[in-house]
């Protein structure tokens, strides 16, 4: 750990800004996890902040902001952008406009694109006020680790190495088990949401996602909404779209968010294929119904079995075939409906969900 | 050495009998067909047909191999990877002859089958195969290239990241109203089209370092090319058809090219052999680009002898048991058992 990290227990300003003008980088709650931040102004410690996030380079950040007034020296924001400040902010949304270049480098994307969040905790938004400008600030666990509600979330899943990077840190006790912000870009035609978290848009689940690895992404994020069942009944994520829209590429990331190490690949050919979970009881069953002749076929390859373990988590591809038998244990599973569309571009896919 | 093997890791019943690398009889009865009957596959009744075929089979090849049972030193007979339902079968069958008749019984893995399959009947004497050589399966549910250090000895220096190569060949058939599985039409057509018509994006380019063989985007750009020309032309054509076949094929096996070509020139030390196995690696045109690779780095490609030693069988089975035999690699038949999930390499 850093020999001279701080722990506090409440918002000391005076302290927390002295740390962030230094480029220090700051473990702090808000409305829904527990975030990191550094100075948004500052390019060394965002350097620092990427280091910490193992993140590569060009992946954008959001920054928040104490008000619209604020954000407004920041970002350009359009009649979407404006009228969802006013519906929504401050809360658990973050709002994607076009960048003003204002900040340091590597936090607005490469289109120069720019998200701010006004989050709805009181104490963070007083800080953000004297600190007079915005924090740069993202979860604080590594990527693809579990949401961090309490410091031991992050601390134990973090190396001695990101450990190091840690100047101070907020601990206020276990936060309520919240989703993290909704992401909502503006920069579109209409307004696009990327990822979900309480409040949304539409009547239905839908993000936009952009590229593979954003796929993963959502994988990992339906992952962290339904992880709360592992272990008290079976969770089947039943995957429908059409070839080539991602369905193994969700999958990439489910595995992944529950700790699954081995390569997973498309299970066409195998029909079905298990991941274990190391240190876990946990199993993941990846189903591929594309071949098969017959629903009940299902059963041939050990359904009915797997689907009464409770520490089964399954993901089926082409899960319209065999919607009869998925169905049926609706009651007894956690069935997650999954959607995903091609969208306007090339590498856009809309990806909706929902439980039947 | 005289083996009887058995493969039932998928739609094939196989038995072999071979004598060291020299195969004597090999016997294939597919259910590729009964099972396009119902529009897909059907593991129950994969598991029957195995059931129902097993004998049949296993008597066949002895007589065709002309060779009593009491002749036979050991059996052998594929544990994975494969359909877990599918492998029992084989693996039941297996055991009880190596009970009933007091054999020595060999475990083997059906990629390392595919890798050395090569071997069988060949000139490619093991006596002048130097190793470190490379090996190669393509097939319809590996696409995996392996650093055979020596005979047994694995390192897998690149995998696919998604799809195997002949499971997106048959997609892309698919795609092409070809019917499932049609990756052998889609190479007919292929042939007729013109491979740089609709300039599909080779996956993975520039990023062979990452010794990875992807197919998932490629699929996207032939579904996005497709959707493409219905909207302007109403329906494809049979240029069409032939064109988007020859498209994907190419830039398919210029991306397998890419990754070999990569890891070839970045091995420490010389290859001298390359072996090719699997059912893709019956396909022409992916045998002339391997030859062209072979050329570059001067390294000698060799593929299976014949067509019905690259999809599914029990010889190649024999020839990797063999060499297993050699090793003194028996197992009890008490505790075989079928691992569907197995690998091959670190």
């Amino acid at each position: 750990m850093n020999p001279i990290m701080k722990v506090i227990n409440k918002f000391d300003n005076k302290l927390i800004i002295n740390v962030l003008k230094q480029g220090g980088l700051v473990i702090f709650p808000c409305e829904t996890v527990y975030g990191v931040a550094v100075d948004s102004s500052n390019n060394i410690a965002v350097e620092k902040l990427n280091t910490y996030k193992k993140r590569p380079f060009g992946k954008p950040y959001a920054i928040m902001c104490a008000n619209q007034e604020m954000a407004e020296k920041y970002v350009e924001l359009n009649t979407t952008a404006k009228n969802l400040y006013n519906t929504f902010l401050p809360g658990p949304v973050t709002v994607i406009s076009v960048g003003k270049r204002k900040v340091a480098k590597g936090i607005e994307s490469e289109a120069g694109t720019l998200g701010v969040r006004i989050p709805a905790y009181p104490n963070l938004l007083k800080l953000i006020k004297e600190f007079d400008r915005p924090i740069v600030a993202t979860s604080a666990n590594s990527s693809y680790q579990k949401r961090p509600y309490k410091i031991t979330d992050i601390l134990d899943n973090v190396s001695k190495k990101q450990k190091e990077l840690v100047d101070l840190i907020i601990d206020v006790g276990e936060l309520p088990h919240n989703e993290p912000s909704t992401v909502i870009d503006t920069t579109f035609d209409e307004a696009i949401t990327l990822r979900q978290g309480y409040i949304r848009l539409k009547d239905e689940n839908e993000v936009l996602s952009s590229s593979e690895e954003n796929t993963q992404n959502v994988g990992k994020e339906l992952w962290q909404k339904y992880e709360n069942y592992s272990g008290k009944r079976s969770i089947i994520f039943a995957l429908e779209g059409e070839m080539g829209t991602g369905k193994t590429q969700f999958t990439k990331g489910l595995a992944r968010a529950m700790g699954v190490t081995e390569l997973v690949v498309s299970p066409t050919f195998s029909l079905v294929e298990e991941y274990k979970v190391s240190n876990s009881k946990f199993v993941l069953e990846h189903f591929d119904a594309w071949r098969l002749s017959n629903s009940t076929e299902m059963e041939t390859l050990g359904f009915l079995k797997m689907v009464e373990n409770k520490n089964t988590v399954m993901s089926i591809e082409w899960a319209d075939r065999v919607v009869d038998v998925i169905r049926k244990f609706r009651d007894q599973a956690i069935v997650v409906w999954v959607k995903i569309r091609y969208g306007k571009n090339m590498n856009q896919r809309l990806i909706s969900w929902g439980n039947i | 050495m005289t083996i009887l093997s058995i493969d039932t890791s998928c739609d094939e019943t196989a038995c072999a009998i071979t004598s060291d690398t020299k195969i004597l009889s090999n016997i294939i009865w597919s259910q590729a067909k009964d099972h396009a009957k119902f529009g897909g596959v059907m593991p129950s009744l994969a598991q029957r047909m195995h059931e129902e075929r097993i004998d049949f089979v296993t008597n066949k090849a002895l007589v065709n191999s002309q060779q009593p049972l009491e002749k036979i030193d050991a059996i052998a007979v594929t544990v994975g990877p494969g359909l877990s339902i599918a492998l029992g079968v084989g693996i039941k069958k297996a055991k009880e002859l190596a009970i009933k008749h007091n054999k020595k019984l060999i475990a083997v893995n059906h990629l390392e089958a595919h890798v050395l399959s090569p071997f069988a009947n060949s000139q490619f004497s093991i006596l002048n195969s130097k190793f470190p050589a490379l090996g190669l399966v393509v097939s319809g549910g590996n696409t995996i290239l392996v650093k055979i250090n020596e005979i047994g000895e694995y390192e897998t220096l690149a995998q696919t990241a998604d799809d195997a190569l002949g499971e997106a060949l048959d997609k892309a058939a698919r795609m092409l109203g070809l019917g499932y599985p049609g990756g052998a039409i889609l190479e007919k057509f292929a042939k007729l089209g013109d491979p740089l018509k609709y300039k599909l994006p080779i996956p993975m380019i520039g990023q062979e370092e990452r010794k990875i063989f992807s197919y998932s985007g490629l699929k996207t750009s032939m579904m996005r090319k497709i959707v493409e020309i219905r909207e302007t032309n109403g329906a494809l054509s049979k240029q069409n058809i032939y064109d988007l076949a020859s498209s994907f094929q190419d830039a398919s096996f210029t991306h397998l090219f890419r990754v070999c070509s990569y890891s070839i020139a970045n091995c420490k030390l010389k290859i001298v052999n390359l072996l090719v196995g699997g059912g893709v690696s019956a396909n022409i045109e992916l045998r002339k680009r391997l030859r062209h690779l072979g050329k570059q780095f001067d390294i000698n490609v060799s593929f299976p002898y014949s067509k019905n030693m690259t999809g599914d069988n029990a010889a190649m089975v024999g020839v990797a048991a063999y060499f297993k035999a050699q090793r003194g690699e028996f197992v009890d038949p008490k505790t075989i058992d079928r691992i569907p999930n197995l690998k091959i390499g670190g």
